[in-house]
């Protein structure tokens, strides 16, 4: 019997495979050591996977000056990849700093104190994120519609485990099942699309099937298409697939939340600019519309929701899904200025939303109670850095300076402008304008509301908590730095987007 | 070719990822949710391994096997948080989760 391996180019895999390596280590070796010592053995191996994973991509970034295949034409060494994966390497190693001390004094819905096993479950929300993040790198090289699908749910499944790992808080398990019954039917969908497409066309590769477009049974891949489409805004939380964000970011652990928020929308966002351009340019018509309604509706959806909200985490989700919006809208211009502005856009979006929720984060573990606008009264005056922070952020959302997000929706307004869809930069300008008030809001609640208003915390003074502030500090860094360093890191996301070809 | 044609197949994976994804949406048990699901991702797999029949390739046949495991997988984290949740002894019905709302 003739029996070949395959040609495989493993270093295009070093960062998924480190990754994953490190995500077992952790698992393997840390049920061995004493409860003490798993939380720190843990958290370094972690961070030190994530920082290895994300040199690898950089180096692969710096060597990569043409875009190759790899695995059966299934996966991608391309630049756009890399830099997906340096950007969703970035979010876990930040939600590294985040969840350090999370489980330290866990709390159950009420506010006692939870049962002692809780502390033990530290190594697997570890070894978990770091799969998440496998599952994204591997996610984003995909070029194949079953690397695509096994990708989404390689991280989906990690995640929705992640959401329900405080299984002390009913909260949480509620969170977790929701984001799974959703999640599933969001991948059924997508799956049923990709079906659907093989039919058309013949084929699962994404070249392939752009190839074979020309003659395929149009009912079929015009159909496999739309399902495909919504079974991404699922993912990326785009409305009207929104309805599962509030409630997720709401009852997950808020170290996950935060990782959530920035990673996935990074991988969910670049695949899908990278999966409609490259499998559908002849259909270019039918995804840059849908996809520029999607965007409006999130828009308007995202930000009216978002004014009526009390809890700061579902909040922040509604400000994700009108982002979701906004980050839509250089990809449904579909012009190569689009592609530049989707990742210089996602630097800083990510880093602000981790950093966000790093803050809430604090604020909580004060309180041991979720945060309301109500109860983040006198934050800002109570700690200082946290409160200018969180204005630097909120500021940041609403697209001023000093964070790259000024930059960023001025590149994203421009791609669509680029486009002559002017109408869509109104709606755009006008989800910002409704935005001004809660992100304003959140400011008000911190520094101006009276002082016997103002909630002590529990226990006299905060704890220290180092972890959480350097992650802070670190996401004001690449926050400002991404405005600072706008034109080389522009500079970098022309390489990154240059495997692509856009349609306008 | 022997045995029914594509549509014949195809008509029939299009109902029952209907029934699949109105389970989803209507019933209230997490059990009878989940199980909804697996109709759903079955019913792709029957339309993959049919359109791989007749456009003549492996491939689809490939991602139908993947998909069941992917299948798998989903099931044992969706009953692990329904066993995980009985332990609070509430009643299994989506409706009355709503701890989580604004």
């Amino acid at each position: 019997m003739d029996f070949r391996t395959p040609d495989i180019d493993w270093a295009a895999l070093a960062p998924v495979l480190v990754l994953m390596g490190t995500s077992a280590f952790v698992l393997l070796v840390g049920v061995f050591l004493p409860r003490g010592a798993r939380r720190g053995f843990s958290a370094t191996f972690t961070a030190l996977g994530l920082l290895c994973a994300a040199i690898a991509a950089g180096i692969l970034f710096a060597q990569d000056e043409t875009a190759s295949l790899t695995l059966r034409e299934s996966i991608w060494r391309d630049r756009l990849a890399e830099m997906a994966q340096i950007l969703v390497c970035g979010a876990g190693l930040l939600a590294v700093g985040v969840s350090y001390w999370e489980r330290r004094a866990p709390v159950d819905d009420d506010g006692t104190e939870a049962p002692a096993d809780e502390h033990e479950r530290i190594v697997e929300l570890y070894a978990l994120l770091l799969a998440a993040v496998g599952g994204m790198a591997f996610f984003v090289q995909a070029d194949n519609l079953m690397a695509l699908f096994l990708g989404l749910e390689w991280f989906s499944i990690a995640l929705y485990i992640l959401t329900a790992i405080s299984v002390h808080r009913l909260s949480s398990l509620e969170a977790g099942l929701k984001y799974l019954i959703v999640g599933s039917f969001g991948s059924a969908i997508l799956l049923f699309g990709s079906a659907f497409v093989y039919g058309a066309t013949g084929a699962l590769e994404f070249r392939a099937i752009a190839e074979a477009s020309g003659d395929a049974e149009r009912l079929f891949l015009v159909a496999g298409l739309a399902l495909i489409l919504v079974g991404l805004a699922f993912k990326m939380s785009a409305a009207p697939f929104h309805m599962w964000t509030p409630d997720v970011y709401q009852g997950a652990p808020t170290s996950i939340t935060a990782f959530m928020a920035a990673a996935t929308k990074v991988a969910a966002l670049v695949l899908t600019m990278r999966v409609l351009t490259t499998a559908f340019p002849g259909e270019e018509e039918l995804w840059t519309w849908g996809l520029a309604g999607i965007a409006c509706v999130s828009l308007v959806w995202g930000n009216l929701a978002a004014l009526v909200q009390t809890d700061v985490k579902r909040l922040l989700a509604y400000s994700s899904v009108s982002h979701a919006g906004f980050l839509l809208m250089p990809i449904a211009a579909g012009n190569e200025l689009g592609g530049r502005a989707l990742l210089f856009y996602l630097v800083s979006y990510a880093a602000m939303s981790v950093g966000s929720f790093a803050i809430v984060a604090a604020r909580e573990r004060e309180l041991r109670r979720p945060v309301t606008l109500e109860n983040l009264g006198g934050f800002g005056w109570e700690r200082p850095f946290y409160g200018v922070t969180m204005a630097v952020f909120m500021f940041g959302f609403i697209g001023l300076p000093p964070a790259g997000l000024f930059l960023g929706k001025f590149y994203a307004f421009a791609a669509a402008y680029e486009r002559g869809w002017t109408w869509l930069v109104i709606v755009g300008v006008l989800g910002t304008v409704i935005s001004i008030y809660y992100y304003l809001g959140v400011i008000a609640a911190m520094y101006m509301r009276p002082a016997e208003a103002r909630v002590a915390p529990a226990g006299g003074s905060p704890p220290r908590d180092l972890p959480l502030a350097t992650t802070v500090f670190l996401a004001l860094i690449v926050t400002v730095g991404s405005l600072v360093a706008a034109d080389p890191l522009i500079d970098l996301m022309r390489d990154a987007v240059a495997s692509l070809t856009f349609p306008h | 070719m022997l045995g029914p044609g594509i549509a014949s197949y195809l008509i029939v994976s299009v109902v029952l990822f209907g029934i699949g994804s109105l389970g989803v949406l209507v019933r209230r048990s997490p059990l009878i949710v989940l199980l909804s699901l697996e109709l759903m991702l079955n019913s792709a797999n029957l339309t993959l391994i049919a359109f791989s029949r007749h456009v003549g390739g492996e491939d689809g046949q490939i991602f139908a096997l993947a998909v069941m495991v992917v299948a798998a997988s989903e099931a044992v984290v969706g009953l692990g948080l329904i066993v995980a949740m009985s332990r609070f002894t509430v009643d299994l019905d989506v409706d009355k989760l709503r701890m989580l709302r604004g």
